[in-house]
């Protein structure tokens, strides 16, 4: 006979499992032998779990599609109902929440609306715990909760928080379902959710990796201590993690009801076959739109990190290069590669792959396949290229996330145009969209709240960005961003209860959405004042001396950003006296009318759109410029109309209708503006004249291009971000190389260049230079 | 002698309907043209049609009606085809723009879950007041309503006076916060309201706070935007009918129904309110006989040819949304809450050619029915075409035999289309279509239930309009209804509805009253205070509106609600507060359990927050008077089975075991006491009743149907 202590220690030993029950995957395996071989026979076969046909949709496809129903309404419902417990706007306004149906290893089923790039990234958590064996220890047992937000386990950043629960039927476990929520502080070296200030991984906040944080359906104490002293507003977290546990426990109860009701080998084979139905599906939609063949693209986003108060190593002004390569193949596999994409850098704008090959689905279904029906088939259905040691895929753990979206939104730009050009061919010209815009302003900051409580603030108004126009029509205004499709900017009402900062203007701003025969959407500016602030700091994140995406087909591309804040000024004194001071939008940045109505001790007006906390006080104002999105075809061919209605409702300035649209404009009696239509063919003719004159043959342009690329003349960032993308990728300088015809001996190497290049690891020139 | 005791209006786009009711219940249905210029004139000939099946006249009956409801769709239909009055607006100065840039949330509001992702396919509808008529005045205060910049007067005349110059017809004022610091919108208004005398226009002027004094300026000042836009020029024409019918001896006030649900006069002050009265019409009726018949819990579904309608009385209340969106536009009235989803009768029926699975709407052929009518013109099949296939519905007798249904063409429709992409025959395609409509109802009444709280058990079902009864067993089949219900005179029941709303009043304060969880009772006090006294406010309003009517205080019956949440929540739950009047610290813990109890049942115990503080977020008042409703039918019971008159046959209808025959009765000519078992189908020009396998109906002596699962 054993004693106790033999028995405990033998366990221990021989790594068994949580109480002795063995595996809980399917059929005694483990969900390590369950994610290997779906692996094993989907790559196999090409179809998911192998499956060739779909026995149970073909023999009752009216069954099938009930199940299919009752689960997508029940977790779109869930999510519902779950929003309302949260209190951040970011949740509860702007719906930046997702649950999400899984199998036991971790490919999803179902999706709510929302933040759906987080399919990819709880499904990556639940494989992390798989392949850490977690049914060994801590154990996987029905009632738990595990939460995760690690970066480098595949989270997109810190800030997206993931509850995960295990669903059990009769001890074996038939899937997981995951909520996630954007929390609006995650106890980074700086406050608010996508902080500027981090430049690593100990700076970017709190990370939790995949921890057993409950069990029995409670949270707990040693979790909730830990976890709410280690973030910052602590009530919005704990509301969040309260929304993310009932909406999980809610679809729970949903998946035991339909299991119940359809016995478990049914949604057995459900599950399996709604994935490859999935596949199937977007397959098919693949072959509708587009048309077989490279689509290339390629979009710049600026890190302007000299000036800030960052470590060494990181104080460099650097470029994000994202090429990109949509490859649609005849079988209608659609391939994506991002090979030359440049090297990783010390700021919080790093990306996992799971992040970008996630995120291209939150894309994908705003365009190619809008419909209900994504899942991890559609996944299954693509092929993508993500080098590594590139920003896409950092080759360090030390690398900081907060704020990935800055460059991702740029990295998917060329995407939009890539398959614009393949829906232009195919005619399907409502569904070109010219791209997204940089949906930034990040408007961030915190201190010390209302309640006396620690508390950050992450404006979303930026959710409401201008959108690239189509071939029929312009760009919606100030309405969606990339990451979310159902945008709204929220009510002033509404943010002003949670930020310390009233609103002097809410305003679209003239020629911020890219010109072109139908323009890009409109941005707009919002104005805040400091008001009932108490130890507060505040900061900004956006694009700035580089539009990020570019037009398409001759259309401009939205306008890039700058920033502007006023610190100790005279707004006091002028509201007592009635005095003029700025409101609404910064009209015309080039003659500020802002600037000849107020007095400030500092004033931020230049490209400087990524900073630091910097103090900020009551009467301080600071504007948040929301971009616009980037228009379609030659602006020469826009209606004269139409351009001089741009002008009377805010969309373009007078003086940029001639320059840029060739149409000539007469004020009216009430400063209202209408086209003159023979003056406007006359100029139209003479801007066609002058383009032609300006121009030379490609050849030429060509020859002394590379003159320059020989010469080396381009900027410092510029040959940096290229010596930075040639060091990963020999594939990127042959083709690069081959392209411009450059003798073999020349190159560019990131050494040479006078920056740091503290961490860079893989380096293929390092032996052979 | 005269017997018409309540009159009903429903005046929609082209066509009125009136319905007469008498004393026992029943009613007659009269029709005529809608006359948009002066609608007492289409009213008249709609109830003078009526009233020829009683072989009597509006002279002779009028004088004898007790009360008369109005609802109608001119309201809307100007909203939505933006052809209101001529509107000025006032913002804050900086603001302008920002009553059309939306909320970016109406580019897509009321789209389908596709096209709400599909982002080329979002689009702002043009605002109700366009830029260059919103002018700027500087002024801002806080959220607590403390001035932080004073109104810059000189900004005032010259603002108003380019609206003046303008010739805009009405003028609204909404400033950020007004609800908390009113005193600069009503500056502004006084100030205006003297321009447009010494101009020696007709011009009204609207400050929001007076209205909707309620947060989030998007809801508010849209809201107050309709009231200028669209509602006031309806005041003219409800004034017409009712002058109208007072010279036809009528001697009653004119009501009409709003979105809270209840009824208002026609002078009443926000009329807006009375835009979405429509659909809402069930809800109150199934309100009403709820508690005619005692039934606290009950889930209103109704399906027409376009949607799915379910809305839910809880403990005998409808539940208020109150920042609803109607005709794609925030706003900030208290609506009756309904939740739509496009999957009606005349739904399309579609194989998604790249996924292959079977797709229920959003769109539908409406009013043309399906494939199967051949005048219809319509190519794509509908959920019609499946019943016609399954024999569900007499082709030959749809709608009274008004359009003769082809089932030839519905057949080969459903073969082409759903059948042969599926490999399924014909008939099992019909039958799935129908199965799945159902099973996605059922679900969605299901998952509504529960997100209150509570479960099927616990309530009873109401099934009524054109296409409900058909789907009933269908999609209340499993869920486990303590009761299934289908009144036989469910066709008018949207009509019964707004003959049976009360006489009622509802006005809403935000309010902001944070007490913590264990508080000191001084502030407990002083929270209750300002409570009371924004009830007492509210009180006084809804008295005012009465006294218009000459309804004195002391005859309306005043309940007091209160929003709370946790603090820094951003959604609250209306409760009924259960006292007349907050005394004391002992009334604040009651308000916190009462709280806590529904926070529970909506969101689960572990959502519980208490160590987050409470906040107070709004105040309601709403006062009743009594007026005459309609009476339910009754009538003596009499044996099981049916008589023989109202057996109208059999006919061969495809269930789940194949071609079976049915039974076929007349649903006017059904005694009450009647059953019915399986299967059987009940017949009337509006509704068909369908009584499937494993499923029995009896009808009671209110003359309403109780479908029993067995």
């Amino acid at each position: 006979m054993t004693t106790k202590q033999e028995e405990l220690t033998t366990h221990i030993q021989e790594g068994v499992f949580q109480q002795s029950r063995g595996p809980i995957g399917w059929d005694g395996k483990t969900l390590k032998q369950m994610r290997k071989e779906t692996d094993e026979i989907s790559k196999e076969t090409g179809h998911y779990a192998g499956l060739r046909t779909l026995p149970f949709k073909e023999s009752d496809p009216i069954r099938f599609e009930k199940i299919f129903s009752k689960l997508r309404g029940g977790v779109v419902h869930a999510r519902e109902t779950a929003k309302k417990v949260a209190a951040s706007p970011i949740v509860e306004q702007e719906g930046e929440l997702c649950f999400s149906l899984y199998t036991p290893d971790a490919d999803s089923i179902v999706t709510s609306t929302g933040i759906i790039i987080h399919v990819g990234t709880m499904g990556a958590a639940i494989k992390y715990m798989i392949e850490n064996d977690y049914e060994v220890n801590p154990g996987i047992a029905d009632k738990d909760i595990f939460c995760n937000n690690d970066n480098h386990v595949g989270n997109v950043h810190t800030c997206d928080v993931h509850t995960l629960v295990p669903i059990f039927w009769e001890g074996e476990l038939l899937g997981w379902v995951g909520g996630v929520t954007h929390v609006i502080d995650t106890g980074a070296s700086s406050p608010g959710s996508m902080s500027v200030g981090p430049v690593n991984r100990y700076e970017d906040g709190y990370q939790v990796t995949c921890r057993k944080i409950g069990q029995n359906d409670v949270l707990s104490k040693d979790w909730l201590l830990e976890s709410t002293r280690s973030v910052r507003a602590v009530k919005y977290w704990t509301l969040d993690e309260k929304t993310r546990v009932a909406g999980c426990h809610m679809i729970r109860d949903l998946v035991l009801d339909v299991i119940k009701e359809e016995g478990p080998d049914v949604y057995k084979s459900f599950i399996r076959e709604i994935i490859e139905d999935g596949r199937r599906g977007f397959v098919n939609q693949v072959k509708t739109m587009l048309v077989p063949g490279e689509y290339r693209g390629v979009s710049f986003v600026d890190v302007p990190f000299k000036d800030l108060p960052v470590h060494d190593y990181a104080k460099v002004n650097s470029i994000m290069h994202s090429p990109s390569k949509i490859k649609v193949h005849k079988d209608a596999k659609l391939e994506i590669d991002f090979e030359g994409t440049n090297r990783w850098g010390w700021h919080s704008f790093n990306a996992t792959p799971v992040s970008i090959t996630s995120g291209i689905w939150v894309m994908l279904s705003q365009t190619l396949a809008p419909n209900d029906r994504i899942n991890d088939g559609a996944y299954y259905a693509s092929e993508f290229g993500i080098p590594l040691g590139s920003w896409l895929n950092p080759d360090d753990l030390r690398s900081a996330h907060a704020n990935t979206w800055h460059s991702l939104v740029a990295a998917w730009s060329p995407l939009w145009r890539g398959l614009s050009r393949s829906y232009f061919a195919r005619g399907y010209l409502e569904e070109v969209n010219a791209g997204n815009a940089h949906t930034t302003n990040w408007l961030q900051g915190g201190g010390i709240g209302p309640d006396g409580e620690l508390h950050a603030i992450n404006s979303f108004e930026c959710a409401a960005s201008g959108v690239g126009a189509s071939a029929v029509k312009d760009g919606i205004s100030h309405s969606a961003a990339l990451w979310n499709p159902e945008g709204d900017m929220g009510d002033m009402e509404i943010w002003e209860m949670l930020e310390p900062l009233v609103y002097l203007g809410r305003q679209i701003l003239p020629g911020s959405g890219g010109a072109g025969k139908y323009r890009g959407g409109s941005g707009w500016q919002s104005l805040r004042l400091g008001w009932g602030t108490n130890d507060w700091t505040m900061f900004v994140a956006g694009s700035g001396h580089m539009a990020t995406d570019c037009g398409l087909m001759g259309g401009y591309p939205g306008a890039a950003g700058y920033r502007y804040s006023a610190l100790d000024t005279d707004l006091k004194e002028r509201f007592a006296k009635q005095l003029p001071f700025p409101q609404g939008a910064d009209v015309d940045p080039d003659n500020a009318e802002w600037d000849t109505v107020i007095e400030a001790k500092t004033i931020h007006r230049d490209r400087q759109t990524v900073s630091t906390e910097e103090m900020f006080k009551d009467y301080d104002v600071i504007m948040n410029y929301l971009r616009g999105g980037p228009g379609f075809g030659d602006a020469l061919e826009r209606d004269p109309k139409n351009v001089a209605e741009d002008i009377n409702a805010g969309y373009v300035l007078p003086r940029y209708a001639e320059k840029v649209y060739g149409v000539a404009v007469k004020e009216g009696k009430y400063g209202e503006y209408t086209a003159d239509e023979a003056k406007t063919i006359k100029l139209r003719a003479q801007i066609r004249k002058d383009r032609a004159k300006r121009s030379i043959p490609a050849k030429e342009w060509m020859k002394q291009e590379k003159e320059r690329i020989l010469n080396k003349e381009a900027s410092p960032q510029v040959q940096h971000m290229y010596a930075g993308s040639f060091a990963l990728s020999e594939q990127f300088t042959d083709e690069f190389k081959g392209f411009w015809d450059l003798p073999k001996e020349w190159m560019v190497y990131e050494e040479d260049l006078n920056v740091p290049t503290y961490g860079a690891h893989i380096n293929r020139f390092k032996d052979n230079k | 002698m005269a017997k018409s005791q309540i009159l009903a209006i429903d005046a929609g786009g082209t066509m009125t309907d009136t319905f007469i009711i008498d004393e026992k219940g029943e009613f007659v249905v009269g029709k005529a043209q809608t006359t948009p210029k002066d609608e007492s004139i289409g009213l008249m000939e709609s109830a003078k049609d009526a009233l020829t099946y009683w072989d009597t006249t509006v002279e002779k009956e009028f004088p004898s009606l007790l009360a008369g409801v109005y609802s109608g769709t001119a309201m809307l239909n100007r909203l939505v085809s933006r052809v209101g009055q001529r509107v000025g607006l006032v913002l804050n100065k900086g603001m302008e723009d920002n009553h059309r840039m939306g909320r970016a949330v109406q580019s897509h509001l009321g789209y389908s879950y596709a096209d709400r992702i599909h982002i080329n396919t979002h689009h702002f509808d043009p605002p109700l007041v366009p830029r260059n008529l919103t002018v700027g005045i500087t002024e801002r205060v806080d959220m607590h309503g403390n001035m932080i910049i004073p109104i810059y007067e000189d900004e005032i005349r010259p603002a108003i006076q380019q609206l003046l110059d303008r010739d805009v017809e009405a003028i609204v004022i909404s400033f950020l916060h007004s609800f908390k610091y009113p005193d600069h919108e009503r500056k502004v208004r006084d100030i205006a309201i003297e321009m447009v005398k010494e101009a020696k226009k007709d011009i009204k002027v609207f400050a929001s706070v007076d209205y909707y004094p309620v947060r989030k300026e998007s809801h508010r000042t849209n809201t107050t935007i309709v009231e200028a836009y669209a509602a006031e020029p309806s005041r003219i024409s409800l004034e017409q009918i009712g002058t109208k019918l007072k010279e036809v001896g009528s001697d009653f006030d004119l009501r009409i129904m709003a979105s809270h649900g209840g009824t208002i006069s026609i002078q009443a002050n926000e009329l807006a309110r009375t835009c979405v009265s429509g659909p809402i019409g069930g809800m109150v009726g199934a309100k009403y006989l709820a508690e005619s018949l005692g039934l606290p819990n009950v889930a209103c579904s109704d399906i027409g040819g376009t949607s799915f309608d379910v809305g839910l009385i809880t403990q005998g209340e409808l539940a208020i949304d109150s920042s609803p969106d109607m005709a794609r536009l925030v706003l900030s009235l208290p609506l009756v809450s309904m939740d739509t989803t496009g999957a009606g009768t005349g739904s399309y029926v579609r194989v998604d050619p790249n996924y292959g699975n079977l797709t229920l709407g959003p769109d539908s052929a409406g009013a043309l029915v399906g494939v199967c009518n051949p005048e219809g013109g319509i190519e794509t099949v509908t959920v019609s075409d499946c019943h016609v296939v399954l024999g569900l519905i007499n082709p030959n007798n749809f709608i009274g035999g008004k359009i003769i249904l082809s089932p030839e063409k519905a057949y080969e429709a459903v073969k082409t289309q759903i059948a042969d992409p599926l490999g399924l025959s014909v008939e099992d395609a019909a039958l799935g279509v129908t199965e799945l409509l159902e099973a996605q109802l059922g679900n969605y009444l299901e998952s509504m239930i529960l997100g209150k709280g509570y479960s099927p058990a616990q309530y009873v079902c109401f099934s009524y309009g054109g296409g409900g009864p058909l789907h009933t067993a269908g999609y209340t089949k499993g869920l486990g209804f303590e009761d299934v219900l289908v009144p036989a005179w469910a066709a008018g029941f949207s009509a019964f509805g707004c003959g049976a709303a009360d006489f009622e009043y509802r006005y809403d304060k935000t309010l902001d009253l944070n007490v913590a969880e264990k508080e000191d009772s001084s502030v407990i006090l002083n929270t209750g205070k300002v409570l009371q006294s924004a009830w007492d406010e509210l009180k006084e309003k809804v008295a005012e509106e009465f006294d218009k009517n000459d309804h004195a205080e002391d005859t309306v019956k005043f309940r007091l609600f209160y929003r709370m949440q946790y603090q820094g929540q951003l959604n609250d739950l209306e409760i009924e507060a259960p006292f007349e009047r907050f005394n004391g610290v002992e009334d604040w813990d009651v308000l916190v359990k009462t709280f806590e109890e529904t926070y529970s049942r909506v969101y689960a115990k572990s959502a519980l927050s208490p160590e987050l503080g409470y906040s107070i977020t709004g105040a309601i008042v709403r006062g009743i008077v009594q007026v005459a409703k309609p009476k339910i039918p009754t009538e003596p019971l009499s044996g099981k089975t049916p008589p023989a008159d109202a057996f109208l046959g059999k006919r061969k209808v495809y269930w789940t075991d194949g071609w079976i025959d049915a039974n076929i009765y007349e649903m006017e000519k059904m005694k009450a006491g009647n059953v019915v078992g399986a299967f059987s189908i009940l017949e009337s020009t509006a509704t068909t009743l369908v009584v499937p396998t494993g499923f029995e109906a009896h009808l009671d002596e209110n003359r309403i149907f109780h479908l029993k699962e067995l």
